[in-house]
């Protein structure tokens, strides 16, 4: 929202910040502003001006005009635009002479474009009789979030009631209630629900002349970025942009009887809007209508029908207020914000409308001059509820501020800002800040805390008790994990939670498994991850295009559907090592790197996924608890070199470790080696559980040594040699105890129909 | 006979090799050496002889092992050094082996706040990134039709949910959890229906903190601010609050720090204003207290939100918000 210094100014006599302070006290004291920006440059010095006459210059379209000036007196000035003319009131800028075609040209005759007040640069402007010239602005753009919790700062008035009570100076009222004319208006106004129409005011005009703005009004509303229309539309948008309150001004005679309804849509009907768009409507939506259906959506935008055009003589002049919440849904279900839209959603004040009106009827005989008024004011609406005063505990108001407070300095803080305070600070609510702002005792700490100055609060530690803080264990747990994969020489990752249908299908994700969003920012990021891999995949292929080599891994939440509940968040963490050679280190150095994250796994066979090499992927197993997969990604799916990749649910892994001291054995152990025959693809990790099982008393460990194939062994077949370890706690082993251990070993694979290469 | 010796002696000091020397050592001084062939005569002497012969015998010995040991060792210093020389390296090629990798700047820097905070009592929680309307809106004073979810562009899932646009309702998560006095973090993953560029993402980190006791009061949040930021800026700042509008917190405010870069002065780091703004605070409103059980006549407190990937683009200077999700290692290996 943009103000205008010279608007707020008009509300305080002796204001004395300049435009630029006032954007600083503003963002202290009460919303954020976003800058300052001069408006209507040319005006420095403008004054308005008679041409007295006019002479053509030979061999120029130019013209040398003589005219009177406001202030300096009769100058002579050459001026090419088409309009000037002997009689013509113009504006008269003091600029430096200059010759032009031979004769000296002092100062300049302005046209709206010379001056910033628009773009017109038609020709020079042509004032009414008397008509006063607008003055050099300053606007100050305050940021709409800062104010969306106060109705009343979406006008001048507002803000100037902040200035005026940052600055401790008096308060103007713009609109003067005697003006209004007695209840019963021409026109009747029959409210179907209140609570959502919750006062509608109007008044009739008639002998209504439509035309053109004066100057001051059209720069005014360009430099706060409305645009200028007619002067009754313009003097509905200046209303508004003074005292937050929209108004709407229909043509009578293209209303249909003299009643006009507020109500829900009915279902089926549409409307024109003056934006020629066409609006379906749902009883969701109320709208003003007369006999014939709907004249404007309400709250938002009037219709296109009864709009005021250059041929209308009498105006039906509408000032409303509308339930918030109901405006706020229909303007976001028609997508359709506007000015008004934007007021009315932030709970305007149903006081406000009868002021607007008096307001108008002001202005009206300026802008339209012979205006007369038909009738009285026609009124109606619910009795609008008396705000609850809140009892004010100065204790506990210095208690939450943390500093002390003197009773007359917080009374006439309250008060400047028309609050209205008793001897024991009831402290009773302004309408403007009732309907949505302040209710409570906390919302007055924070007028009472801005208006004093946050600055002015000594910083003061907390008085806490000292206490350890809850600790959960998954927190220590990732950041082990994360730690201990990054020292193995892996960069970690982020990744987008989103990821498209052509992902899942690329995959063998099935889509329909996925958590959909309603409403994705772009195309490809309409599903929520069940896996990580879609964007390790991506990080794969992006950085094989710079690098030969590279580790990297990324912890994040899969995000899975439930039936009738809240879709589950599991913690994975996906690990990849790309390379360009036969692909066998990375995965044993994967498989290496889950050891180290989570000592105690295995590795067991597992039927391929469709992204998986089918011949080298196998499941992750912690005890009989499967928690992730070793596997090399499908050669399809990796352009040039291979990538191994490591997924594990970190959820179910064992947060921590309970360590325990076993003694050091006192008595040696043996070790001794044995081999045997298998064929080639069978699985040493399952010959090691084998000789393991059958190894029984007295065995400490059995260890994986190596394999061979080649001759003397027939194709088809290969060694595999482990080393086992035999000890007791309590003796030193006999030959004959560890003879037996190997015999146990050895008739056990016999048994099986293995072969021992000895 | 000790001519013997003393020739003897010569070949061991004329010795030029180990080897040389092992020869001598052998055929004087090994088991049928010389020295031992003297020795197996002795009993064959008369006892005045035989004393006399021991004798000679002994400082023969003696002699000949003292100046073969010498020589030995002397063969040893140079075959030690001859071998030592052999084994020069040149320690400037690079060290063989991977590098280790490197966590995420947004880890890293969530990391330090996060030990800055448990340092002083805070605990760590972690919440989900699906919210219910519940706890990202209506528990935090946001009802449907509140223009302030319009701040908060929100991605809608199927069945109603919502992804997080803020960490805010760990707050209400804690406070159901762990009631009061509480002090806790959250820090996480947020999102926001934002179209990206250099500056915006739809995807980012955020650190909610949260504290409630008896009789906290504004003067309370300062302090803890400013020895937060100074912290994590490594020196004193000085911090000023300003009128927010959050409805979770009453009063609101927005908390901004003089420009670290040029102190105040203004520069266009700080659009020349001498303030950059950094996070938004306040006091919990009662009724965020009250919608998650806690008695607001008894218990009140602050809560404030850091954007951590604001802070991680401070720390390191990063002008685009995007190469944090790039998964780019150009950029990732850097840190
Ligand atoms: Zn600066």
């Amino acid at each position: 929202m943009k103000f205008s210094y010279n608007w707020i100014s008009e509300f305080i006599d002796g204001l004395e910040p300049s435009a630029e302070s006032l954007e600083r006290i503003i963002t202290i004291k009460t919303a954020e502003c976003e800058g300052v920006d001069s408006f209507g440059r040319g005006l420095a010095g403008a004054v308005s001006a008679e041409v007295e006459s006019v002479e053509p210059i030979e061999g120029s379209k130019n013209v040398k005009a003589t005219v009177l000036t406001n202030l300096y007196g009769r100058k002579t000035v050459v001026c090419g635009a088409p309009n000037c003319r002997t009689g013509l009131h113009a504006v008269y800028v003091p600029v430096a002479p200059k010759t032009v075609g031979g004769i000296v040209s002092d100062g300049m005759l302005a046209s709206e474009s010379d001056l910033g007040v628009s773009n017109d640069h038609a020709g020079i402007i042509e004032l009414t009789d008397n008509e006063r010239l607008p003055a050099l602005d300053h606007v100050i753009e305050i940021d709409n979030k800062s104010i969306t919790h106060r109705p009343d700062l979406w006008g001048h008035h507002g803000m100037a009631r902040e200035v005026a009570a940052i600055t401790a100076k008096l308060l103007r009222e713009p609109a003067n209630l005697s003006l209004l004319p007695e209840a019963g208006g021409p026109v009747k106004i029959e409210i179907e629900d209140t609570s959502l129409c919750l006062r509608y005011s109007a008044l009739v005009f008639e002998n209504v002349t439509v035309r053109r703005s004066p100057l001051w009004l059209r720069a005014r509303l360009t430099s706060i970025g409305l645009n200028p229309i007619n002067n009754i539309v313009d003097l509905t948008n200046y209303i508004m942009a003074e005292l937050a309150q929209p108004m709407h001004a229909f043509d009578r005679e293209k209303l249909h009887g003299d009643t006009i309804f507020a109500r829900p849509a009915r279902e089926g009907e549409s409307i024109i809007a003056l934006n020629d768009e066409t609006y379906e409507l749902s009883p969701s939506n109320v709208v003003i209508a007369d006999a014939s259906g709907p004249i404007a959506i309400a709250g938002v935008i009037g219709g296109r029908d009864s709009a005021i055009s250059a041929t209308t003589t009498t105006i039906v002049l509408e000032s409303a207020s509308f339930q918030a919440s109901s405006v706020r849904k229909t303007s976001s279900a028609l997508k359709l914000r506007t000015d008004a839209s934007m007021r009315f959603e932030k709970a305007q004040d149903p006081h406000n409308t009868v002021r607007a009106l008096a307001r108008a009827i002001e202005l009206l005989e300026e802008l339209s001059p012979g205006i007369r008024l038909v009738g009285g004011l026609a009124d109606s609406g619910r009795e609008i509820p008396v705000p609850a005063p809140i009892q004010l505990d100065l204790d506990w108001l210095a208690r939450k501020l943390g500093c002390t407070l003197e009773s007359p300095r917080v009374r006439a803080i309250l008060e400047s800002l028309e609050f209205k305070v008793s001897d024991d600070f009831t402290v009773t609510i302004p309408s403007w800040r009732a309907t949505k702002d302040v209710a409570t005792p906390e919302d007055l700490v924070e007028e009472v805390g801005r208006m004093i100055g946050y600055d002015s609060i000594e910083p003061k530690a907390p008085e806490v008790a000292c206490a350890p803080s809850y600790d959960p264990p998954e927190r220590e747990f990732l950041r082990r994990v994360k730690r201990t994969i990054a020292a193995q020489g892996f960069t970690e990752v982020s990744n987008y939670s989103f990821i498209s249908e052509e992902d899942a299908r690329r995959f063998g994700l099935a889509v329909e498994d996925h958590v959909r969003v309603l409403n994705p920012i772009a195309a490809g990021q309409e599903l929520m991850r069940t896996s990580l891999l879609p964007g390790i995949h991506r990080n794969i292929v992006e950085n094989a295009k710079h690098f030969d080599s590279f580790r990297l891994f990324e912890t994040g939440r899969e995000i899975h559907k439930q039936k009738n509940a809240k879709p589950e968040e599991v913690t994975h963490l996906m690990a990849a090592i790309y390379s360009k050679d036969d692909g066998r280190a990375a995965l044993l150095e994967l498989k290496r790197t889950a050891e180290c994250l989570v000592p105690g796994i295995s590795v067991r066979p597992t039927e391929p996924r469709p992204w998986e090499h089918p011949a080298r992927c196998a499941a992750i197993y912690l005890g009989d608890v499967e928690v992730g997969r070793l596997s090399e990604l499908h050669p399809s799916l990796v352009e040039s070199g291979r990538a191994a990749v490591i997924d594990l649910d970190l959820d179910r892994i064992p947060r921590s470790i309970d360590a325990r001291y076993i003694p050091i054995r006192k008595f040696p152990s043996s070790a001794f080696d044995l081999s045997l025959i298998a064929g080639v693809r069978e699985l040493a990790g399952v010959l090691e559980n084998q000789v393991r099982d059958f190894a029984g008393e007295h065995t400490e460990s059995v260890e994986y040594v190596r394999e061979y194939q080649g001759p003397p062994l027939p194709a088809g077949k290969k060694s595999v040699t482990f080393r086992i370890l035999a000890g007791a706690p309590d003796r030193t082993l006999t030959t004959a105890d560890i003879t037996a251990v190997r015999e146990r070993i050895l008739n056990g694979f016999l048994a099986l129909g293995y072969e021992s290469r000895e | 006979m000790q001519d013997f010796v003393d020739s003897a002696l010569a070949r061991i000091h004329a010795a030029t090799t180990a080897d040389e020397l092992e020869s001598v050592r052998v055929e004087v001084l090994g088991r049928k050496g010389v020295i031992a062939d003297l020795s197996k005569d002795m009993g064959k002497l008369a006892p005045a002889e035989r004393a006399e012969r021991g004798k000679f015998i002994n400082t023969a010995k003696q002699a000949l092992e003292s100046a073969w040991e010498g020589r030995k060792s002397g063969f040893e210093r140079v075959a030690l050094a001859a071998r030592l020389d052999a084994e020069w390296l040149d320690l400037t090629v690079p060290a063989p082996g991977r590098k280790p990798g490197s966590l995420h700047p947004i880890t890293q820097i969530q990391w330090e706040i996060e030990d800055l905070f448990r340092s002083l009592g805070f605990a760590v929680l972690d919440g989900p990134e699906v919210e219910t309307e519940h706890h990202n809106f209506d528990a935090l004073n946001i009802p449907a039709d509140h223009p302030a979810r319009d701040m908060q562009d929100t991605f809608w899932l199927e069945g109603g949910h919502l992804l997080r646009t803020h960490t805010s309702p760990v707050q209400v998560r804690g406070m159901e959890k762990l009631g009061p006095p509480l002090r806790m973090i959250a820090p996480g993953r947020v999102f926001r229906n934002e179209s990206v560029d250099a500056s915006h993402e739809h995807t980012f980190y955020q650190l909610e903190g949260m504290m409630i006791d008896r009789n906290v009061s504004v003067g309370n949040l300062i302090y803890f601010m400013k020895t937060l930021l100074g912290a994590i800026f490594h020196r004193e700042v000085t911090v000023r609050l300003r009128p927010g509008f959050f409805p979770f917190v009453e009063p609101g405010f927005e908390l901004d720090i003089r420009c670290l870069i040029c102190g105040g002065d203004g520069c266009p780091v700080c659009k020349q204003s001498g303030w950059v703004e950094l996070l938004p605070c306040g006091l919990v409103n009662p009724k965020v207290l009250r919608a998650s059980g806690i008695d607001p006549a008894e218990w009140n407190g602050f809560a404030f939100g850091l954007g951590l990937t604001r802070l991680v683009m401070m720390r390191y200077a990063i002008g685009d918000i995007r190469w944090l999700q790039s998964g780019d290692l150009r950029f990732l290996g850097q840190f």
